[in-house]
C-alpha cells in the first residue's frame, strides 16, 4: 500500500463530506450545540421551576378546615422561619375532593374528618390528601403538605414522650452515617464517566456513517466507483483511505459532542449558579461533572477513543460497501446503533462485572468500561492491554473483511 | 502487431453467459467498434479489458500487458468514458480532475497544464470552477471525457458514451472521438447506435447474446450481408447467427 494514494483517497472523501451541509449540521453542529443544551438545559429549567414553586405560596383546598387543629394549621401555612408556605382555601363538605382535583380546580385537596381532633387523642387520626400522581406541580405542593404534617407529628410525638418522662431520642436508638469514600476523580466525573464513552460510541457511529455511506454506497449510486477502480489506485488503498475518512469524521463528531457537553456545562454553571444556588451545583456536578485525570490517563482515554472509533469506522465501511444506494446503506446501518447503545446502557452495571479482566476482550463494551474506569481514576495494565489488543484485532479483521468484499465483483457491481 | 488482443474471452454471471468465447484484435491508432444491443455483452467485455471484472476463461492483453496478471499496469495505460457520467457532486470539475490526476501520480503542475490543453480541446470553461452537482448532462460528459484522457492514455474505451446526451453534446462527443486519437491512440467504441459506428469506426465487431457474430470493416460487414447500412447488416447477421430472439415491447 502506498501512503500517498491512501491520503489522496481519504482527503477527497473528507473534502466531499465537509461540503455536505446536512452532514455538518447533523454530525457536527447538533452534537456541539443542540444536544448539550437539551441535556443540560432541561434539568436546569426543571430545577429553576422547582425552586420557584418552592418559594411560591401555593393554594391548597381543605374540606373540613374548621376541624384542623390550630397548631397544624399554623404548620401548614407557615414554615419554621414563619414564611408563608401554603394558602388554605376552605371548601364546603358537599364538594367532592376527587372531582375538584380531577377537574383541575385545585392541584391538591386536603380532607380533614370531623372526628380528627378526637382521633388525634387516640392516635388514630387520618388526613386524606388528594392530588394527581405524576403531576409534578401537584406532587411538589403535596410534598409541602406532607412536610408540614410530618413536622406537626414530630412535635406531637416529642410532646407526648415528654409527658411520660421519655426523651424523643428514644425513638431513634441507632443511626447510620454514610460517608462518600470515592476518590476526587470519581466524585468530580459525574455522569461524564458514562457520557464520554457513550458519546464516543454513538457519535463515532452517527458521524462516521455519513462519511462511510457517501464513500461506499454513494460511489456506487453516483456511478463514480467504476472510474475510481479503473485508475491505478489499488483496492486496499481505496478501502484504507475511505476507512480513514470515516474514522476522522466519526472522531470529530464525538469530539464535538464532548466539547459541546463540557462547555455547555461550564456556561450554564456560570449563567445560572446564582439563580439556582446549591441545586445548580448539584445538577452541574451530577450531569456535567469535570474531568480530573492525569496526563497518562488522558492518553489512555484518547487512545481508547481512537481505537473504538476505528472499530466503528471499519464496521461501517465493511457493511455499507454492500449497499447499492444511500437508502439501502442507511437501512443496513440503522440497527447498528443497538450494538453501541446497549453496551453503553450496560455500562451502568459496570461495578458488577468490572472485576473480571476477560470482559475487556469484548469489543465495544471493553472500550466503554475502560474509558469509564479511566475517567473515574481507576487504571490497571491488564484491562488496558486486553481492550486495546481486542479493538485493534477486531478492526484489522473488519478491514480485511471490507478489503475482501471490495475485491468481489458481486459487491462492486451490485447495481 | 495488435495493441489489443482478445482470445476466447468468457464470463458468466450464474447461469448467464455474458461473454461467450469472444476473440478480436485492435491495431494501433484504430477506432474499433463494439456493436450490439443492450445486454449483448459489450460492457462486460470492456469491464474485463479495464480490469474491473475477471474473465472466467480466455486471455486479453493491452499493449502486451495481461489484464488479469498485470492489472495495475494495464490501468495506467487506459482511459474509460461511460454513459453513467458519474461525478462527485460536491467537487468542482477542476477538483475532480486534480483528484484523478493524483490517482495517476501526476503532479499538480502537470495536471493543471494538461487541464489547460484539454480546455482548448473540450471547451471545459465554466465546468472547471463549478460544482459537478450543478452541471448539465453535456457539462458532465465533458469532465468525464477529460477525466478519462487526463493522463493521456494510449487506449481509450467509450462505452455508450452518448447515452442521454442532447444532439449538441452528442455531436461534441462524436467529434472528439473522431479527432482526438489522431492515429496515435487506440479506441474501442462500444454502442448500440449503428450510425455512430458507421461514422467513427474503421472496423467493428458485432456482439449478440454474449457471442461475437461478426468482425470486419464497416464496408466489409455491408458487403458480407449485402445490405445498405449497418442497421440492416446487424439484423441480417443476427438472423443468420441463429441466435435471434423475438423482441417484444
Amino acid at each position: 500500500m502506498r501512503p500517498t494514494m491512501i491520503w489522496v483517497v481519504a482527503s477527497k472523501e473528507l473534502l466531499s463530506t465537509f461540503r455536505d451541509r446536512r452532514a455538518i449540521v447533523s454530525s457536527l453542529l447538533i452534537p456541539l450545540l443542540v444536544l448539550p443544551l437539551i441535556m443540560l438545559g432541561l434539568p436546569f429549567a426543571l430545577a429553576s421551576f422547582f425552586e420557584r414553586e418552592d418559594a411560591t405560596v401555593s393554594e391548597v383546598a381543605v374540606v373540613g378546615l374548621d376541624n384542623l387543629p390550630e397548631e397544624l394549621r399554623t404548620q401548614l401555612e407557615q414554615d419554621e422561619t414563619n414564611e408563608a408556605r401554603l394558602s388554605l382555601v376552605k371548601i364546603e363538605p358537599s364538594e367532592s375532593p376527587t372531582t375538584l382535583v380531577r377537574e383541575d380546580q385545585y392541584p391538591v385537596v386536603l380532607e380533614v374528618p370531623t372526628t380528627f381532633s378526637n382521633d388525634l387523642s387516640t392516635n388514630k387520626a387520618t388526613l386524606k390528601l388528594y392530588s394527581k400522581q405524576g403531576n409534578v406541580r401537584a406532587e411538589l405542593i403535596a410534598s409541602k403538605v406532607q412536610d408540614a404534617v410530618n413536622a406537626f407529628r414530630t412535635n406531637l410525638v416529642a410532646e407526648r414522650l415528654r409527658q411520660v418522662g421519655l426523651d424523643e431520642n428514644v425513638l431513634e436508638p441507632v443511626n447510620v452515617e454514610t460517608i462518600d469514600a470515592s476518590s476526587q476523580a470519581e466524585r468530580s466525573s459525574g455522569l461524564l464517566a458514562w457520557l464520554i464513552p457513550f458519546f464516543i460510541a454513538v457519535w463515532a457511529l452517527a458521524g462516521g456513517q455519513v462519511a462511510a455511506i457517501d464513500a461506499t454506497a454513494g460511489e456506487k449510486e453516483r456511478g463514480t466507483l467504476e472510474p475510481l477502480l479503473t485508475s491505478p489506485v489499488r483496492r486496499a488503498e481505496v478501502v484504507v483511505g475511505k476507512f480513514l475518512a470515516t474514522l476522522t469524521f466519526g472522531l470529530l463528531a464525538s469530539l464535538m459532542a464532548i466539547v459541546g457537553y463540557v462547555v455547555s456545562g461550564l456556561l450554564l454553571r456560570q449563567l445560572f449558579a446564582n439563580q439556582l444556588g446549591e441545586s445548580g451545583d448539584v445538577i452541574v456536578s451530577t450531569l456535567g461533572g469535570s474531568l480530573d485525570v492525569s496526563p497518562l490517563s488522558l492518553l489512555v482515554l484518547v487512545l481508547t477513543a481512537l481505537f473504538l472509533a476505528a472499530l466503528i469506522a471499519s464496521l461501517l465501511i465493511g457493511i455499507t460497501m454492500f449497499a447499492r444506494s444511500f437508502k439501502e446503506a442507511q437501512s443496513y446501518v440503522a440497527p447498528l446503533s443497538f450494538l453501541f447503545i446497549l453496551p453503553a446502557i450496560g455500562l451502568q452495571l459496570a461495578d458488577f462485572f468490572g472485576q473480571n479482566p476477560f470482559i475487556y476482550l469484548v469489543p465495544v463494551l471493553n472500550a466503554l468500561l475502560l474509558m469509564n474506569d479511566t475517567v473515574k481514576g481507576r487504571q490497571e495494565l491488564l484491562p488496558i492491554l486486553f481492550t486495546w489488543l481486542s479493538l485493534i484485532a477486531f478492526t484489522a479483521l473488519l478491514l480485511d473483511f471490507a478489503y475482501r468484499s471490495f475485491r468481489r465483483e458481486s459487491v462492486i457491481f451490485r447495481t | 502487431m495488435s495493441v489489443i488482443e482478445v482470445q476466447n474471452l468468457q464470463k458468466s454471471f450464474g447461469t448467464l453467459k455474458a461473454v461467450d468465447n469472444i476473440s478480436f484484435h485492435v491495431s494501433p491508432g484504430e477506432i474499433f467498434g463494439l456493436l450490439g444491443p443492450n445486454g449483448a455483452g459489450k460492457t462486460t467485455t470492456l469491464r474485463i479489458l479495464s480490469t474491473l471484472l475477471k474473465a472466467d476463461g480466455g486471455t486479453a492483453t493491452l499493449n502486451g500487458l495481461d489484464v488479469k496478471k498485470q492489472s495495475e499496469e494495464v490501468r495506467k495505460t487506459i482511459g474509460v468514458v461511460n454513459g453513467g457520467m458519474g461525478l462527485y457532486d460536491r467537487l468542482t470539475g477542476l477538483e475532480v480532475l486534480r483528484y484523478f490526476g493524483s490517482l495517476y501520480s501526476m503532479s499538480k503542475v502537470a495536471v493543471d497544464k494538461r487541464v489547460k490543453d484539454l480546455d482548448d480541446l473540450l471547451h471545459l470553461g465554466a465546468t472547471l470552477n463549478r460544482r459537478c452537482g450543478d452541471f448539465s448532462t453535456g457539462m458532465k460528459q465533458k469532465i468525464v471525457i477529460a477525466r478519462a484522457v487526463l493522463h493521456d492514455p494510449s487506449i481509450i474505451f467509450f462505452d455508450e458514451a452518448t447515452n442521454g446526451l442532447d444532439v449538441m453534446a452528442r455531436r461534441a462527443v462524436l467529434d472528439f472521438v473522431k479527432q482526438y486519437p489522431d492515429g496515435k491512440r487506440t479506441v474501442i467504441y462500444s454502442t448500440h447506435i449503428m450510425n455512430e459506428v458507421e461514422e467513427l469506426c474503421s472496423r467493428a465487431a458485432v456482439i449478440y447474446g454474449g457471442k461475437l457474430i461478426a468482425e470486419d470493416t464497416v464496408t466489409g460487414l455491408l458487403e458480407k450481408t449485402q445490405t445498405k447500412n449497418l442497421e440492416q447488416a446487424f439484423f441480417s447477421l443476427v438472423e443468420n447467427s441463429g441466435l435471434a430472439k423475438e423482441v417484444t415491447l
